[in-house]
């Protein structure tokens, strides 16, 4: 179990210039795996509870949706731990003035005029501005699809039927013949966002967008309307290189590479090295552990 | 000895406090638990489970769970039935070992409901259910002389009837079954009673539609039903209190018993389980 040397090792931890182990590793043959994804094979997204429920409302015209989840971060998290004894760190609200930590219940929102200067407003203050959820997707006009800016689609979200297949379908299918999407807002927790209704895959899926402040027109880099005119032959050469290589997108020739090297090296520490665990407080657990201990006893007597 | 080796749970937030206004921690759900397994699991074997779980503790909101979650470990075991409610068919938890009650308490399923049969013959009986509540102003006492009654006609008939406080207002009077009849066949039985029952007693209703008119007991008959369920005996309920469902004797079902006092804290140093040998008890019904 003590950490072999080979390539792939990680440089050894302090733990080790100590001279003694953490008192919470474990043989990686007792480790239990089943949580784990094998190295990069995984199963397919499940879909998920609906989050809010409301109708896309055009003029007179309702037609009730549930909202889905429809992207998922996958990224790899790691846990910050205590290189000393291998638990994990939490992290406290901690006042910048005596380092005292602070209760919730003590705090008070405030917005910064200028450093070191806050404006403080009261929860209700707040409160009082925010838009009303009227669980509505209020369409306002509809546009070519294809006329809108990816660079202005935030995060999309499946939108299922709710009793309305019959409004839905005509919905999705005339959009689909029209190559259109429903342009308006949503309301969803506490912050209006502009979104469109467009058809994907046989759905038709919500994608709010960015408000226009909150993309950074290329313009403001003076270099790039002052760039040179391309000479004719230049040109063709380069639309012939980028003839040549064009050919149809899927996403799947883009793997993850950095999860599924994170995942291996899991795997591959699980298999030769120690592996830090999580262990409760002992004065937490130390009726569970005795209860455990007398009725594994007992039923063991059964 | 570290807890990890003593269960295959995986154990998380065990200080989190479950009931606030009792202070009680998920340490302490887990601890009675543990400690009320020798008298659960057997009545939990191979009854599939519906978990109400309070991810926020017993103030928060609540959910019903018949599905075993993703995530479930390979070691509980689970029995997958169509469910006529669901139109799908769902995988069932059955809790036949200590593990699963370890990581039912760990996911927070403060109650344990399970079904009025046990796999694989889930479409026969083996409990007949009467579900007796009052409605306000009757209290726990009227319950009680209620629950008196329906125990003497269940006599009557030659029966030998169990009862447990449900833990909340009222109590569930079971007969343990020999599998075989239908549920609507246990259903019409239990309903009989109710009605008998409803001449001769003026606040005891028998029928659905005037089950919360107020001053009422209704003897629910319906949860004889298809996938329909009755809280564990020893499981814990989502009250202010921590209360438990406990079986109790039939003499000691007096008036002037409040049921609070059944509660987390308590109910373990009760020495005697009357429910114990249940199902070496089980009876016809005709």
């Amino acid at each position: 179990m003590t950490g072999r040397k080979s390539p792939e090792s990680p440089p050894p931890a302090k733990q080790a210039s100590h001279g003694k182990r953490s008192p919470v590793t474990k043989p990686a043959s007792m480790v239990k795996t089943e949580h784990l994804p094998a190295g990069g094979e995984e199963h397919g997204a499940q879909p998920g509870r609906a989050f809010w429920s409301g109708s896309i409302t055009i003029g007179l015209v309702n037609v009730p949706v549930r909202l889905h989840t429809m992207v998922r971060d996958r990224s790899f998290a790691f846990r910050l731990l205590h290189r000393d004894d291998g638990q994990p760190l939490k992290y406290d609200r901690v006042c910048s003035r005596d380092g005292k930590v602070v209760p919730w219940s003590e705090t008070v929102k405030g917005y910064e005029i200028r450093k070191g200067e806050f404006l403080v407003f009261e929860p209700d203050e707040l409160k009082a501005i925010l838009p009303e959820s009227d669980r509505k997707i209020r369409i306002d006009k509809f546009v070519y699809y294809l006329s809108l800016d990816p660079v202005y689609f935030d995060s999309s979200f499946i939108l299922v039927p709710d009793r309305s297949e019959e409004a839905y379908g005509l919905l999705l299918a005339a959009l689909q013949d029209l190559g259109r999407a429903a342009a308006g807002t949503i309301t969803l927790r506490t912050k209006e966002y502009p979104a469109i209704v467009h058809v994907y895959d046989g759905a038709l899926v919500l994608t709010t967008l960015r408000h226009a402040d909150e993309v950074i027109p290329p313009h403001a880099f003076s270099i790039l309307p002052e760039l040179p005119v391309p000479k004719a032959a230049e040109l063709a050469l380069a639309k012939k290189i980028v003839t040549d290589l064009s050919g149809d997108f899927s996403i799947n020739d883009y793997p993850d590479r950095y999860r599924e090297a994170v995942l291996a090296l899991v795997h591959k520490k699980l298999a030769g090295e120690n592996i830090v665990y999580e262990e409760p407080h002992p004065g937490q657990a130390k009726e569970l552990m005795q209860a455990l201990q007398e009725t594994i006893a007992t039923l063991a007597k059964k | 000895m570290v807890l990890r080796d003593l269960t295959r749970v995986r154990l998380t937030n065990l200080d989190k406090i479950l009931y606030p206004a009792a202070g009680i921690t998920k340490a302490d759900v887990l601890t009675y638990y543990v400690r009320a397994a020798p008298r659960l699991l057997p009545f939990l074997h191979n009854r599939p489970l519906t978990m109400h779980r309070f991810p926020d503790g017993a103030g928060g909101p609540g959910f019903f769970e018949k599905d075993a979650p993703a995530g479930t470990p390979d070691w509980v075991e689970t029995f997958t039935r169509r469910a006529e409610t669901a139109g799908r068919d769902v995988r069932y938890v059955l809790c036949n070992n200590l593990d699963t009650l370890i990581w039912l308490g760990n996911l927070a399923s403060l109650e344990i409901h399970t079904a009025l049969a046990a796999a694989p013959a889930y479409e026969t009986p083996d409990l007949l259910l009467f579900d007796i509540d009052p409605e306000p102003p009757l209290t726990f006492d009227d319950v009680v002389s209620v629950a008196h009654i329906v125990h003497g006609q269940l006599e009557n008939r030659g029966l030998r009837p169990y009862v447990k406080t449900s833990g909340k207002k009222g109590v569930h009077i079971v007969v343990p079954l020999v599998p075989g009849l239908s549920f609507s066949r246990v259903r019409d039985f239990a309903h009989g009673i109710g009605k008998a029952i409803a001449r001769d007693t003026p606040q005891v209703v028998s029928e659905f539609p005037h089950s919360r008119e107020p001053g009422t007991i209704f003897i629910d008959y319906l949860q004889n039903s298809h996938g329909k369920t009755m809280v564990a005996p020893w499981s814990l309920r989502a009250t202010p209190l921590a209360t438990v469902s406990v079986p109790v004797r039939w003499d000691e079902l007096k008036k002037g018993v409040c049921p609070e006092v059944f509660n987390i804290k308590t109910v373990l140093s009760r020495h005697e389980d009357p429910w114990s040998d249940i199902f070496h008890d089980r009876q016809k019904i005709t």
